[in-house]
């Protein structure tokens, strides 16, 4: 049944104590710090921008090339290049100062100690709103995605950065699990504030003409369209496991992409890859989603996060 | 260089003219009075894609003036040949402009332009800058076959002497445009030279031998094309402090830097944001 139309629908979220205005998140990774993009689009308008992610020390990244274009879709192995948290706090951070938007620090790591070192010193900082920790980053090695995928360790990522830091903590999950569901169980149980789901799914191109891997890394993480359907269901899947707030993200270009993360119990989006085609992307999905809220009668995004969601609902 | 800032934005237009000087490639004129009046030479924009594409299409600016500006692309996907298929009137839009462009005054007064391919694209700015500063431009140009040699004469009409060359020999030296250059490239006060990455290694390597400065606007798969997402990087020197050196007109970026496999050190710049124009003699490729 069609309720009583609110004029303008509430798009506010809450993940933890971190309040947002927009239910739009800037990827990390994808946004760099929000000032490279800050002359196409108003920032104001978007929820807010995750960092591209700091590690403790310097990263030169991964040799190139580091993009291939795929269909549907991109291949990325950037390999998580930063100048450490020591020159990124010095140099980097305080530009954040007089952020128009929420600002999340995504911090990332090779042992349990750098994830609470690096949390630790980020969350310092009054520039930043909130942390995620990316226990999934697909392009280094054997090193980054194993807290992704193994229990006992992203369990151990996610207590150690909790226990340096009250400010909000979400934490980003891998797609490339067996059952993603266990994974963010004992997250939750750890302390996070909110899941972000998913990473990008592993794989690879090769060059036909000289039988080599298209990328300097041979292997990356693929992001865009082409994912979208897993990104759903591990978001389908997770809020039926969990009773935090989830980010959904994998391949959201449009309001409609963006709503079907929402009915499957996603309570914020990021947009990631689509800004690459459209900068004003971030804008077009809040837009978007408040149009539908209107013409469907409902007075608030929240009260359709999870609808399409049986057993999410009957967890609520 | 003084620090000229152009404003970057989105320009929605339309296709207002469109000419196909050889099979495969197209010139698209588009109105964009603000993007003609900020572009620096060997500046790009991004072609934002017309439907459903993940990647925006990076472009130098080829002609600029009063309310036009003009793209020239070579069909080589899907991607390139829907943008070929626009029209007088089609909505076009574009993000610019973008990058850093050529330090033209540290070229000197006898430049020598270096293109190859569509790579003679960025160069026309730079053709028609110089010339109007009173420097001497030699265009040294090639291509497959001698259809592929766009606009030479636009260059000549500029005041701009040629050097050409085909691979196939139907037009000029018949071999590669680096070799004219080498042979009389040490009159040149200074090099600028746009193509696929081996010709600019060449060119790279006769610049090294002339004992000329060179600087080369790169080529690369952009995702972004604004300096976020840190995809289309190339290896370059850097200072004692570890920054980035002799970048052109824009401030180093906060990097790490590593050591190349001959020993120097380096650091992975964005060649959408720190580029697209480097000094060769930086590039540690």
């Amino acid at each position: 049944m069609v309720g009583r139309v609110a004029a303008r629908p509430d798009l506010s979220v809450s993940i933890g104590a971190l309040q947002l205005t927009a239910p739009t998140l800037m990827g990390s990774g994808c946004y760099g710090s929000g000032e490279e993009y800050a002359p196409f689009v108003d920032l104001v308008g978007i929820g807010g921008v995750v960092l591209k992610s700091v590690t403790r020390l310097p990263r030169t990244g991964n040799p190139t090339p580091r993009l291939v274009p795929v269909a549907a879709g991109l291949l990325n192995a950037i390999g998580l290049q930063n100048p450490g948290i020591d020159a990124y706090l010095e140099r980097d951070v305080a530009k954040f100062a007089d952020r128009p938007c929420a600002v999340v620090g995504s911090v990332a790591g090779f042992s349990i100690d750098d994830y609470a070192y690096v949390t630790e010193r980020l969350a310092a900082r009054d520039e930043i709103d909130a942390i995620e920790i990316n226990i999934s980053c697909p392009n280094v090695a054997h090193e980054g995605e194993t807290f992704a995928c193994d229990p006992n360790l992203a369990a151990r990522a996610t207590a150690a950065a909790r226990a340096v830091t009250k400010k909000p903590l979400i934490v980003k999950l891998s797609p490339n699990v067996t059952d993603i569901r266990a994974i963010a169980r004992v997250v939750e149980a750890e302390g996070a504030d909110a899941l972000a789901v998913i990473n990008t799914v592993r794989g690879m191109s090769i060059d036909v003409e000289r039988a080599r891997p298209m990328l300097g890394n041979t292997t990356g993480g693929l992001s865009g369209a082409a994912i979208r359907p897993i990104a759903v269901l591990a978001v389908w899947e997770v809020a039926q496991a969990v009773r935090i707030p989830i980010v959904g993200q994998g391949g959201i270009e449009t309001a409609r992409d963006a709503l079907e993360f929402v009915l499957a119990g996603a309570s914020a989006v990021s947009v990631g890859t689509g800004n690459f085609s459209d900068p004003q992307a971030p804008l077009r999905v809040a837009e978007g989603i408040g149009t539908y809220l209107r013409e469907h009668g409902h007075a608030s995004l929240r009260a359709i996060v999870g609808t399409a969601n049986p057993k999410f609902l009957a967890t609520r | 260089m003084p620090a000229l800032e152009p404003s970057p934005t989105v320009h929605a237009t339309v296709v207002c003219d469109r000419r196909e000087p050889a099979p495969g490639i197209v010139i698209l004129g588009v109105r964009a009075s603000e993007l003609a009046a900020n572009v620096r030479p060997g500046q790009f924009v991004m072609v934002l894609p017309p439907s459903g594409e993940r990647v925006a299409t990076a472009l130098g600016v080829y002609e600029a003036s009063d309310d036009r500006v003009s793209l020239m692309l070579v069909v080589v996907g899907p991607r390139t040949r829907e943008l070929s298929s626009l029209g007088v009137g089609d909505a076009i839009e574009l993000a610019g402009p973008l990058g850093n462009g050529f330090d033209l005054d540290a070229l000197g007064n006898d430049v020598a332009l270096v293109a190859g391919g569509v790579g003679i694209a960025p160069l026309l700015l730079p053709a028609q800058r110089l010339l109007a500063r009173g420097a001497r431009v030699r265009l040294y140009y090639g291509a497959r076959t001698s259809s592929a040699l766009v606009d030479a004469e636009l260059f000549e009409s500029f005041g701009a002497s040629l050097s050409l060359a085909t691979d196939d020999g139907s037009r000029g030296h018949h071999g590669y445009v680096t070799d004219p250059l080498l042979r009389d490239g040490a009159a040149h006060t200074g090099i600028a030279a746009c193509g696929p990455s081996p010709m600019l290694r060449a060119v790279s390597r006769v610049a090294q031998t002339l004992g000329v400065r060179a600087q080369l606007s790169l080529e690369e798969t952009f995702a972004c094309g604004v300096g976020a997402c840190w995809g289309c990087v190339v290896a370059h020197g850097v200072d004692e402090d570890g920054a980035a050196s002799g970048l052109i007109a824009t401030k180093p970026p906060s990097s790490a830097v590593a050591e190349a496999g001959d020993g120097r050190p380096f650091t992975y710049v964005r060649i959408c944001k720190e580029g697209p124009v480097f000094w060769a003699h930086e590039l540690r490729w």
